[in-house]
């Protein structure tokens, strides 16, 4: 099934991305791809450049050279608005809400829905975003309180809910399970199956092998802004991995592990 | 399972309008100083100077109601007075240059609005703090207005001129057998009208309209409104011109009360919306705030100033007073930001 997928056209490439800060080399030359309905994990340690490299690609920072084509076609992501235009949905590791509204506000914060009178359709916004959230979390109460007050859980759910109740066709997930607890956890790994089961391209980052082994169909690893490799997960362990994260390289006489073709 | 449980306690109102116990102690601050003043001089209580004070609020709360948006994007907006002076000084040349006074007036309001378009545009294109733009802002406008008008006073600009600010709705005058009119019903004032329509459009846009949810969301989170896709630039642009346009309002009602215009008129009057704004709840540092809550802080700056000048208390010491109201109120706001 994989070996068919990979023979469609890529949603993204991203070709030689390059993001300095003044000195910083936040990202040196790095290139990606993602085709539909597979989960390709970004790997890296702490200020390796993944975050860096996704809000280039959600259109929340502007790389200094490197070129981005979606469904083949090359794009310039000005700003998150442009992204959005190509279906492409972020969470970030931010999770970048307002504290001061509640649920609903940001959940269809920036796309408000209006009534026929262009005036704040409330009634719909929260009706929508009750079913979202309890989608992901049944428990979800108190959606009309100012985020602030919720827990990290309940503010990562409201993110994740942002980023998939508008129909993404590419879905770039910043550590989506930081603050989340165990069930929550299996919850969203359930919702990613389902959406590259629809077909949604999913760039993950996450620093938590065991999601990664479970959901990856690739991964890349970044170390000091660089790609220093990208596997189909079958191919690599959990020490090859470790070992490109803090190292950059693979470990000594390394093979293609056993699995599939 | 489509959301019964919010359905059932569903409140009307859940933008953070400043918490209903601060606006209520800011309507209890507001009764003591009515009940205090009462007491310290028996002409406080008087219909005449309840409407002194309606008239004296119109021009803060109109102020106020443009601060309040402003103070929610997490901006602040200094030069309010200043084109208050500088919008009644272009109304009056043009009245005096043959312009009817509505056309007059329009264009009045017209620059106030263009004011506060070039204070957003500095502060969102240009990337200059809100406090440095508009303050620069007070100075040109300001200086503006003193260079058209030589820092004289433009007078004579007929009876038609002074409507806005001495007019009143249902006023009964009659006839005295002496000749004298008198004064049956005072009438409701035109600018207590006119404050009243602006709070309540300025209120449906914060709370009903996307613009408004753009001004919470710029205030309480830029970066997350800005990655959200909220065109954070445009809904600046648009406080401090909507900002600016009322200050040129509250010009037309000012300098139409005195029926003159006064190119020096409006110093410091920023301190007073802002004051306004902040004891009825507004948070400096954006994301919250209120119409209704400004309205109460308005009234109680023009209670306190009407009070203090009955009582006799000279213009320096009401100085003193109000920049202390000015400091605890912000003082206030630092506390519950705390919590
Ligand atoms: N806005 C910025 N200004 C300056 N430097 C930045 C900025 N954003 C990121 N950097 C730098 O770029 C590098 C890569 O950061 P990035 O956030 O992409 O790391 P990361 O791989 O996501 O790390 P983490 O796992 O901690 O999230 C870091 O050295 C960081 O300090
Ligand atoms: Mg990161």
């Amino acid at each position: 099934m994989l070996d068919s997928v990979q023979t469609s056209q890529p949603l993204v490439q991203m070709d030689k991305i390059v993001k300095t800060f003044g000195g910083i080399h936040a990202v040196e030359g790095v290139s990606a791809d993602l085709y539909p309905g597979e989960v390709v994990g970004v790997l890296g340690h702490n200020g390796a450049g993944k975050s860096c490299l996704m809000r280039i690609l959600s259109g929340a920072m502007r790389a200094n050279s490197g070129e981005i084509r979606v469904n083949g076609q090359p794009v310039d992501m000005k700003s998150p608005q442009d992204a959005r235009e190509f279906g492409i949905e972020t969470i970030y590791q931010t999770l970048a809400l307002a504290n001061h509204l509640d649920a609903p506000a940001n959940l269809f914060m920036g796309r408000e829905l209006k009534t026929r009178f262009g005036n704040l359709d409330e009634r719909r916004m929260l009706s929508e975003a009750t079913v979202a959230l309890r989608q992901l979390n049944p428990n979800f109460k108190n959606l009309r309180d100012p985020v602030a007050r919720l827990s990290g859980g309940q503010r990562q759910v409201i993110a994740i809910a942002r980023a998939i109740y508008f129909q993404a066709k590419i879905l770039i997930m910043d550590e989506p399970t930081a603050a989340l607890g165990p069930s929550e956890t299996a919850m969203v790994a359930d919702l990613i199956m389902r959406l590259k089961n629809d077909g949604i391209g999913i760039f993950l980052i996450s620093h938590d092998m065991h999601d990664v082994f479970e959901l990856c169909d690739r991964v890349m690893v970044m170390n000091k802004g660089r790609n220093v490799g990208a596997f189909r997960i079958e191919e690599v362990n959990k020490d090859d991995i470790l070992s490109l994260i803090v190292k950059g390289t693979l470990p000594d006489g390394w093979k293609p592990r056993g699995g599939t073709s | 399972m489509a959301g019964n449980a919010p359905e059932k306690r569903r409140q009307r109102r859940f933008l953070p309008e400043g918490s209903s116990l601060h606006k209520l102690s800011a309507i209890v601050t507001l009764v003591v100083l009515i009940i205090a003043f009462s007491f310290t001089s028996p002409a406080f209580l008087s219909v005449n100077n309840g409407l002194t004070i309606l008239l004296q609020t119109s021009v803060i709360g109109l102020l106020a109601i443009g601060m309040t948006m402003v103070i929610i994007t997490g901006g602040i907006d200094l030069s309010v007075g200043s084109i208050l002076a500088l919008a009644g000084v272009i109304a009056g040349l043009t009245i005096k240059m043959g312009l009817p006074v509505l056309p007059a007036m329009g264009l009045g309001v017209l620059t106030g609005a263009a004011c506060g378009f070039v204070n957003g545009m500095v502060i969102a294109k240009m990337r200059i703090t809100p406090f440095v733009a508009t303050l620069g802002m007070m100075l040109i406008a300001r200086g503006i207005a003193l260079q058209l008008t030589g820092a004289a006073p433009i007078s004579r600009l007929g009876d038609a001129f002074g409507v806005l600010g001495n007019g009143a709705l249902f006023r009964v005058v009659e006839m005295q057998a002496n000749g004298f009119p008198k004064v049956i019903f005072p009438g409701i004032p035109y600018p207590a009208i006119l404050l009243l329509v602006m709070a309540v459009l300025g209120w449906y846009l914060l709370q009903k309209r996307q613009i408004g949810r753009h001004i919470f969301s710029v205030g309480s989170n830029e970066e997350a409104a800005r990655l959200s896709g909220v065109n954070v630039d445009r809904t600046k642009i648009w406080a401090y011109t909507a900002s600016g346009a009322l200050a040129g309002l509250a010009g037309m009602v000012l300098m139409s009360r005195l029926v003159t215009v006064q190119p020096n008129e409006g110093v410091m009057y920023e301190l007073d919306a802002i004051a306004a704004s902040v004891i009825g709840g507004a948070s400096l540092m954006g994301g919250v705030g209120s119409i209704s809550g400004s309205m109460i802080g308005a009234f109680i700056i023009g209670v306190l100033r009407n009070g203090l000048n009955m009582a006799g208390t000279s213009a320096f010491i009401q100085m003193i007073i109000i920049g202390i109201v000015v400091i605890a109120a912000v003082y206030i706001d630092q506390i519950r930001n705390k919590n």
